[in-house]
């Protein structure tokens, strides 16, 4: 379950997820979204660790084997042979090599990428359009009581849990509401 | 009496305008087209219309309906070729370069940039089709097995642009994408029917949230560090068709590293010069400011010395050695095309070094115009005089000859200049020609704070 409280400037915003946090929400149940970014710490704190380059990795480790396979495997595979000249030429087997490599750790990018956002969702998330017109939202997810939210490296218990957390979702709800209202939102939709 | 000393008080820019009506003023070229922009668009599909008569003209009668024959069997078509692939060089080069610098005057640059570089890399890649001949058969050249029992030599040159320009096309086509991403949801929230459903399909359901912000940040300087060596490669080999010949006048190592500074010299006057259209067009005045384009015309003016550097180096070493065959193709290129290496010279070196060392004519958008687009001309003439001369003075004297374009070559060259604009009006008709999430990140990030007696802006940045 999430509620996403909509706040017509950045000052009410960060006011609503200080009172989020004092409350006993964790970071990790709250995001900001906006149409334009902000910098870490201004709205909400995010995660800086991200793996998408590991798939970029994977990507060019895949495009060097298959560009390498494309030059010299077929040029073995299927020789042409011209004067006294080698059956697999080491310069452009080293160009097709390159240009397949840079093509797969691009493409490699962009899927990891999606993949780490977790955009290309089938199901419609909770979104209001005036976030495109200059309003920030602040989203809140609830869990289960006592479940634990996130746990980061370093984080101590409480923080993975939050003590909020002892509420019923619909309770958490509540307050989160009654804390972004007195914080200034505009209004609140909830999931 | 209190010695209390009261707190500085940081402010939002006088000059600061919500984020709707930022919205309003550079999405209004997503508004419904004017009849003028229907005449434009009719125009320039007539143009095209008529490249493809004369492309049919070729395909149904035969290549001796161009002027290219013995000796001079790479022309105004290759010359297309070289020229488009040099033009789309520098959008993305910019765009990245700048993107990994974080120069905050590129924000308003980048798309355009962008967009120029897929539209000029498309362009480019039909020439060698084009060339080809027996274009109908243009797939024996994609490796795939057959019944033919024939694998594409990768020994050819002709395989390593394709493989080079297959990957540009490919890997600018999803930077330009990337960059467009957190704006076709901006798009979508804004648009009502079919046009909402397929901006939303290609927003791929972005919010926004912080998350998501992190992640495509890290994205876009990666993607930014991926695509410059990809775009150096690309010219660099189109230097190799050349330069890995026994041509006089080709074989060089210098060719890679000069034709890159020459597709970037053509590059950044060509994005200069879609900056005015669009300025222009779109009533962008206000954020396509001076200072844009003053920091274009010093890119201009350093990558103009440069190309003027390596030019020099080029001909100054071949004048010293005297070898009589190299010395022959510089003497029949001087004498022959005298007027047209004038206006190269003149185009790409005189005229960018004399014009952009002051100030007042970087700033002064008319002389831009009319340096940048001189510069393009002067571009297509050097590549015109690097095929043509040389292939006309091979090493045999007894077979030598000359070039002229025929109607059908300039038809078509006329088509792809024309098929350039056609994609790039629709683009701009179609999605966002300035990047507003880049352009109201800077705005959301200025205020004005007080140091002295003044109050002065200052932007919120990260490390």
């Amino acid at each position: 379950m999430e509620t996403i409280g909509i706040f017509a400037d950045v000052e009410s915003a960060g006011r609503a997820v200080t009172g989020l946090v004092k409350a006993g929400f964790v970071e990790a149940q709250i995001t900001s979204l906006t149409s334009v970014a902000y910098p870490d710490g201004v709205l909400v704190k995010v995660e800086q660790r991200s793996w998408f380059r590991w798939v970029a990795l994977a990507g060019a480790a895949v495009g060097a084997v298959a560009g390498f396979c494309l030059a010299a495997g077929t040029a073995w595979l299927y020789p042409v042979r011209t004067g006294d000249k080698p059956i697999i030429a080491l310069f452009p087997t080293g160009i097709v090599t390159f240009e397949i490599t840079m093509l797969f750790a691009i493409i490699g990018t962009m899927v990891g990428m999606f993949l780490e956002m977790r955009l290309v969702s089938r199901r419609p998330r909770l979104y209001d359009p005036a976030i495109a017109e200059g309003c920030i939202g602040i989203s809140v997810s609830f869990y289960l009581p006592g479940e634990v939210v996130v746990c980061r490296r370093g984080d101590a218990d409480e923080e993975c849990i939050g003590a909020i957390a002892n509420l019923s979702a619909r309770e958490q709800r509540e307050r989160a509401e009654g804390i972004m209202g007195q914080a200034g939102a505009l209004r609140t939709i909830t999931e | 009496m209190s010695n209390a000393h009261p707190t500085p008080q940081v402010t939002r820019p006088p000059t600061a305008k919500s984020a709707t009506a930022v919205n309003d003023e550079l999405l209004s070229s997503l508004n419904a087209p004017t009849r003028s922009w229907y005449a434009l668009v009719a125009l320039l599909s007539a143009a095209v219309a008529w490249g493809l008569i004369a492309f049919g003209w070729q395909v149904t009668h035969g290549m001796y309906v161009t002027g290219i024959n013995r000796p001079v069997m790479w022309g105004f078509y290759i010359t297309g070729f070289v020229f488009w692939v040099g033009l789309s060089h520098s959008g993305t080069m910019v765009s990245s370069i700048l993107r990994l610098s974080r120069a905050n005057w590129r924000r308003p640059i980048l798309r355009s940039a962008e967009a120029m570089t897929v539209f000029c890399i498309a362009v480019a890649g039909l020439f060698p089709l084009i060339h080809l001949g027996r274009n109908w058969i243009f797939f024996y050249m994609i490796p795939y097995p057959n019944q033919r029992g024939l694998w594409p030599n990768f020994r050819s040159p002709l395989l390593w642009d394709m493989t080079a320009i297959t990957a540009y096309i490919i890997g600018s086509s999803l930077f330009l994408y990337l960059g467009m991403l957190p704006d076709l949801a901006l798009v979508r929230d804004r648009s009502h029917g079919w046009r909402r459903d397929v901006y939303a399909l290609l927003a791929m359901g972005w919010r926004g949230s912080a998350h998501e912000w992190a992640v495509y940040h890290k994205a876009s300087t990666l993607m930014a560090a991926l695509i410059i060596p990809v775009a150096v490669s690309v010219h660099s080999i189109v230097a190799w068709d050349f330069a890995v010949t026994v041509v006089p006048g080709w074989h060089s190592t210098i060719f890679p590293p000069y034709f890159v500074i020459g597709a970037i010299l053509s590059g950044v006057a060509a994005v200069i010069t879609l900056m005015i259209v669009i300025r222009r067009a779109f009533r962008l005045e206000e954020y396509l400011t001076a200072l844009h384009f003053d920091n274009m015309g010093k890119i201009l003016l350093v990558i103009s010395l440069l190309w003027s550097y390596a030019y020099f180096v080029e001909v100054q070493t071949t004048w010293y050695a005297h070898e009589p065959i190299e010395w022959e193709v510089f003497s029949f290129m001087a004498d022959r095309y005298s007027w047209q290496l004038a206006v190269m010279l003149i185009g790409n070196s005189l005229l960018p070094i004399f014009t952009m060392c002051f100030k007042r004519l970087r700033r002064c958008i008319p002389v831009l115009l009319a340096v940048t687009m001189l510069v393009n001309v002067g571009m297509f003439i050097e590549r015109f005089l690097i095929i043509v001369p040389s292939l006309s003075h091979k090493n045999m004297p007894f077979a030598w000859g000359s070039y002229s374009p025929s109607w059908v070559e300039i038809s078509v060259n006329v088509a792809a200049l024309a098929g350039f604009s056609l994609l790039f009006t629709l683009f701009a008709k179609f999605f966002p020609i300035v990047a507003v999430t880049d352009v109201r990140e800077l705005e959301a990030r200025k205020a004005q704070v007080p140091l002295g007696r003044a109050e002065l802006p200052s932007l919120a940045v990260e490390d």
